[in-house]
């Protein structure tokens, strides 16, 4: 490629990758400001006083809890919402991935009635959105007396992912040749031990990217949270911090730097998982 | 649990009056309804259309054979994994009427003159939605044409070289042919779930202002949850859910026709 070519090449993308980023950018550089310079106009680009207040904030509580009759401000909240979601997604990644890989399993290894079905049933299910199948879970939770409850959002994700996950690690069991598990079998090896020493250690890379999706899927999402969940106490993280509207004044300084700490964790994720995750995409279709 | 939706889904909870079709005579009778219904459409076609063509243009300018590629694939795969609300949070900030950066950058360039209220004009908010969709999910479109673009085998790009076809004439002849297919896919896909989208709209603008951002995730939504009305907005539901198998009959349609071509 001649370099003026690639040199364009270079100008178009930096710019692109630049407007692409900017939002969290500019949520960034927000989450930095103290409260005069974020309503200044016009807007510093760069803030000039680079302060720390919001995060702080968040992260130790603003102090302002102990006034009688006030209540406690939602940004205490935000370390319990953020521990909430934590357990939350990592729970129903827990469950989807486990029942989806013995499943997956099985349904590679095993001769059953329905066995084909079961896959493509499950990603017809994966198709509709949730918006449609939100209520009726909902009025199941209240029969089940789970409403508010961590369990009943972890069960909620499982019904997202769990699709999914089975699809993945389906698509991926089927293309795992079965002659090596045989020749254990054959060497007196149980099912179980088969299970453990050979088939686990070649489905780690679809175990990886099944469960990178559900982790995403249950940490952002905010329909569900919002349906179950009654008591501050109880919100994930996603529908906690819509509560910093509440107020009559907003404050943008807040709102960024909790827009900034729930994304660190995917993209942390990201970072790592980045190889695994393209993977995962070409191995079936991604909700979204 | 998954079953559950579906014997729950058509007339609501066991005790409540069977009521026959009323919900769907309700709903189909409802102008908000038929307001979602045609907003839903705007919305989608404009969020999957210039989904298409950024993710089409991001993927070959991503496929070029160039040196810190894999960065720059990173970084701007990177909106899908944003939460949602992270997004919308960022979208009301950027877009703020009195000091939002977005009418400050349009303002000091000279392109507007008077502040643009984006969230609060009809039109604006519907094409402040449509940009946040376009943001967060053009990635999808772009990984799976980087995917698809990387198995178009080089020998067809040579021999068309030395037949003296120029860069145009190898896109218009080679890689889209290529691309069709899997573009289909794609864009049913995006279609579907477009349609049916329900955090975006709800975070960003709450249908609002007055119902000009509804769509009938929002419309079912609110007949659930606002106004208790849990029936209709089941009936909504089915309704969507009847679209949504149109589509899905189109999409199997499309990637069967795609099929024959291969073969052929």
């Amino acid at each position: 490629m001649r370099p003026w070519v690639a040199a364009i090449l270079y100008a178009v993308l930096g710019a692109i990758t630049f407007v692409v980023c900017f939002p969290l950018l500019w949520a960034i550089s927000t989450s930095l400001k103290p409260k005069d310079e974020i309503f200044r106009w016009p807007p510093t680009l760069i803030p000039e006083n680079v302060t720390f207040e919001s995060y702080r904030q968040l992260l130790f509580g603003s102090g302002v809890a102990s006034a009688p009759g006030a209540g406690t401000p939602p940004s205490d909240f935000f370390l319990q919402w953020f521990a909430n979601s934590v357990i939350v997604s990592v729970g129903s990644t827990a469950i989807s991935i486990t029942v989806a890989t013995l499943a997956a399993y099985s349904l590679t290894r095993f001769r059953f009635w329905g066995q084909r079905a079961v896959p493509y049933v499950a990603i017809l299910g994966y198709m509709v959105p949730s918006v449609i199948f939100v209520f009726p879970m909902f009025l199941t939770m209240v029969a089940l007396d789970l409403t508010d409850t961590l369990l009943s959002l972890i069960l909620g994700y499982v019904c997202i992912t769990l699709p999914f996950c089975l699809w993945l690690m389906w698509a991926f069991f089927r293309g795992v040749p079965i002659e090596i598990e045989e020749a254990a079998l054959v060497d007196g090896a149980s099912r179980l031990q088969v299970f453990r020493q050979i088939v686990l250690p070649v489905a780690m890379p679809g175990i990886i990217a099944a469960s990178i999706f559900s982790l995403i899927v249950s940490w952002n999402d905010y329909l569900f949270g919002r349906v179950f969940m009654n008591s501050m106490e109880n919100l994930p993280l996603t529908v906690g911090v819509m509560h910093f509207f509440d107020g009559t004044h907003v404050d943008w300084g807040l709102m960024m730097a909790s827009s900034v700490l729930m994304t660190l964790p995917m993209a942390i994720l990201f970072g790592f998982m980045q190889r695994h995750l393209v993977a995962g995409f070409g191995a079936g279709a991604v909700k979204g | 649990m998954r079953l559950s939706f579906d014997r729950y889904n058509p007339l609501r909870p066991d005790e409540q009056p069977f009521v026959g079709f009323d919900n769907y005579v309700f709903v189909l009778q409802d102008p908000l309804f038929w307001e979602s219904f045609w907003q839903a459409l705007v919305w989608t076609g404009w969020s999957t259309v210039l989904q298409a063509l950024i993710g089409v243009g991001m993927a070959l300018l991503l496929h070029q054979p160039l040196r810190g590629m894999n960065a720059f694939r990173g970084l701007l795969l990177f909106p899908y994994i944003v939460p949602t609300v992270v997004i919308a949070l960022n979208w009301r900030w950027l877009f703020n009427a009195e000091i939002g950066i977005i009418n400050h950058l349009l303002l000091s360039a000279g392109i507007i003159d008077d502040r643009i209220a984006w969230l609060s004009t009809p039109n604006m908010a519907m094409g402040s939605a449509i940009l946040l969709n376009v943001w967060k999910y053009t990635p999808f479109v772009v990984i799976v044409v980087l995917a698809r673009l990387q198995t178009i085998p080089t020998e067809l790009y040579d021999a068309a070289k030395v037949d003296g076809a120029g860069a145009l004439r190898r896109f218009r002849d080679i890689t889209l042919p290529q691309l069709a297919e899997v573009l289909a896919v794609v864009i049913v896909f995006r279609t579907i779930w477009t349609f049916n989208k329900f955090e975006e709209i709800y975070l960003l603008t709450r249908g609002g202002p007055g119902t000009s951002t509804y769509n009938l995730a929002l419309y079912a939504f609110d007949q659930s949850i606002a106004n208790l009305r849990m029936g209709v907005g089941a009936a909504a539901g089915v309704i969507m859910l009847l679209l949504l198998l149109a589509g899905s009959v189109l999409y199997i349609r499309v990637s069967g026709f795609g099929r024959e071509d291969k073969s052929a």
